[in-house]
């Protein structure tokens, strides 16, 4: 029992995943159109994709792109949602942007951004940047603002400069509400790759997935989305793992994030 | 906070917005962007203001909020249903939960394709992909909304002899509420969003199309118009939904 447990709870998403991909083949088998293959067909279409040199090229500079624009986008927003929490003023002043942005569909900038920057690397990370920075900027905040002001005193008392108490005592105590915001970030930051890559068409992920579809190749379609799919819930795992490893003398509070979008 | 400190905070807070929209309109009458990239905020908000009196841009809003509608209310009610199930039925747990873990991180743009082929680009599509995004944070939240309700509350319940089923919509139900309205202002943002992604990837109408349309001709007044209308649209279904929730929870402490 002792054991097995973990185990089992371990495995529970692998099952989960083989269910799923289980249910497709079924669903597949009973409908049987050319437009819905089954789950075996678009898996044994998935090495044909990463085998093929130009579209790996694609894949792999579409996940560049996606690490450039989250990496600038967390150096950025972590500090700004720090300062936030910790500065009424400087959160008064942020806020109502923030609050009004928040709904705007950031992969929607897309076709005016590349108005202006062209249809480069640029305009794409930058749509990233957009689409990550709002949730890290949020979670920290949060983070920042929940600090005890005991520690801070404390800090203070033992000849903390500002700055200092901001990296020895807010950083560390805002840690686990910080990488929650980083790891909403990340999925973000792969959805906003690939709608931005379907919206403007030029090259990427998104672009292999319609490409196929408007050629009616309908196995890269599906193979495409699973590889996409995986890629959202590797990036998520290995990022749970080592917010684990990080934060481990803090319970979460949710084990995951309401929301991804 | 006193009333004084709200006014300042607020003023304070209008500055980047107010110097976003200087810089936007200087740019342009310093001639740094020609009109044709950079439209003046005069010139957008005059050209919103005219559209939102045209029959089919009003047509256009209408085909979007049917989908942004019938989408988030299918995603409530199938997510606050599992959600329910899930954190009073340990057996349904164990079902749900790593299944939730899998789909919730997955790019659900990625399925919109998929769910080309199957359902056709009309609104079923789109609705689906609205439902799919909508459905977690909706869901997680009733989840955890409900796990956390005090064991007091239902045991006292159950010793006034309400039956098992009745202590679901008696108690665990309303005590979940500040956290599934919680998720639900989530989801209805994220189906405002992903309405419109839907409708600028393939569409016929709505006003991803019409942002798709101007930029296919260029027209950078129209472009701005759609995105502005969306995500006011998106403001105003969030301060309404965080209305309904201060009515909704007039007697609750602070959540």
């Amino acid at each position: 029992m002792m054991l097995g447990r973990p185990l089992l709870a371990r495995s529970a998403p692998l099952l989960a995943c083989l269910g799923l991909l289980g249910i497709w083949q079924v669903a597949a088998l009973i409908i049987n159109t050319d437009s819905f293959p089954t789950a075996l067909d678009a898996i044994r279409a998935i090495p044909s994709i990463l085998g093929d040199k130009e579209s790996l090229i694609n894949i792999l500079a579409s996940l560049r792109r996606m690490a450039i624009g989250f990496g600038v986008a967390v150096i950025v927003s972590i500090p700004l949602g720090l300062m936030m929490g910790r500065s009424r003023a400087v959160a008064a002043f942020f806020n109502p942007l923030l609050m009004v942005t928040y709904p705007v569909p950031k992969a929607a900038l897309m076709p005016i951004i590349m108005l202006w920057l062209g249809v480069g690397d640029l305009a794409k990370m930058l749509v990233i940047f957009l689409g990550v920075s709002l949730p890290v900027i949020y979670h920290s905040f949060q983070g920042a603002k929940a600090v005890e002001e005991k520690m801070l005193w404390s800090g203070a008392a033992m000849g903390l400069s500002a700055a200092q108490r901001m990296i020895r005592i807010v950083l560390p105590a805002a840690l686990p509400e910080i990488l929650t915001g980083c790891r909403t970030g990340l999925v973000l930051a792969l959805i906003t790759m690939v709608t931005s890559e379907m919206i403007a068409r030029q090259s990427g992920a998104g672009n292999i997935l319609f490409n196929a579809l408007d050629m009616g190749q309908y196995d890269t379609v599906y193979a495409m989305i699973i590889i996409i799919g995986a890629m959202g819930i590797g990036l998520d795992a290995a990022f749970e793992n080592m917010r684990g490893r990080l934060v481990k003398w803090s319970e979460p509070g949710f084990d995951i994030p309401l929301s991804f979008a | 906070m006193n009333a004084r400190a709200v006014t300042s905070d607020v003023l304070l807070g209008m500055v980047p917005i107010a110097l976003l929209i200087a810089i936007w309109q200087a740019v342009g009458s310093l001639g740094y962007a020609p009109a044709t990239l950079l439209p003046p905020p005069g010139m957008v908000f005059a050209r919103l203001a005219q559209q939102l009196l045209t029959r089919t841009f009003q047509q256009e809003i209408a085909a979007t909020l049917f989908r942004l509608f019938t989408g988030f209310l299918i995603a409530v009610v199938v997510g606050v249903t599992i959600g329910l199930f899930a954190a009073t039925n340990p057996a349904i747990n164990a079902v749900v939960r790593p299944i939730v873990r899998v789909l919730a991180p997955l790019p659900k743009v990625a399925l919109y394709p998929a769910l080309l082929l199957l359902l056709g680009f009309g609104h079923e599509s789109k609705i689906t992909l609205v439902v799919a995004d909508a459905l977690f944070p909706i869901l997680l939240s009733t989840y955890y909304g409900a796990s956390m309700v005090e064991q007091k509350l239902i045991w006292s319940a159950m010793a006034a002899g309400t039956p098992r089923r009745q202590i679901l919509f008696k108690v665990v139900l309303p005590a979940a509420v500040p956290s599934i309205l919680t998720g639900c202002r989530i989801g209805l943002v994220i189906s405002c969003i992903v309405v419109f992604l839907a409708e600028m990837i393939t569409s016929t109408d709505g006003l991803g199309h019409v942002l798709v349309t101007a930029a296919r001709t260029f027209q950078a007044v129209d472009m701005f118009v759609p995105l502005i209308t969306i995500s006011l649209l998106g403001l105003i279904l969030n301060g309404l939904l965080q209305g309904l929730r201060s009515y909704l929870l007039r007697g609750f402490p602070e959540v």
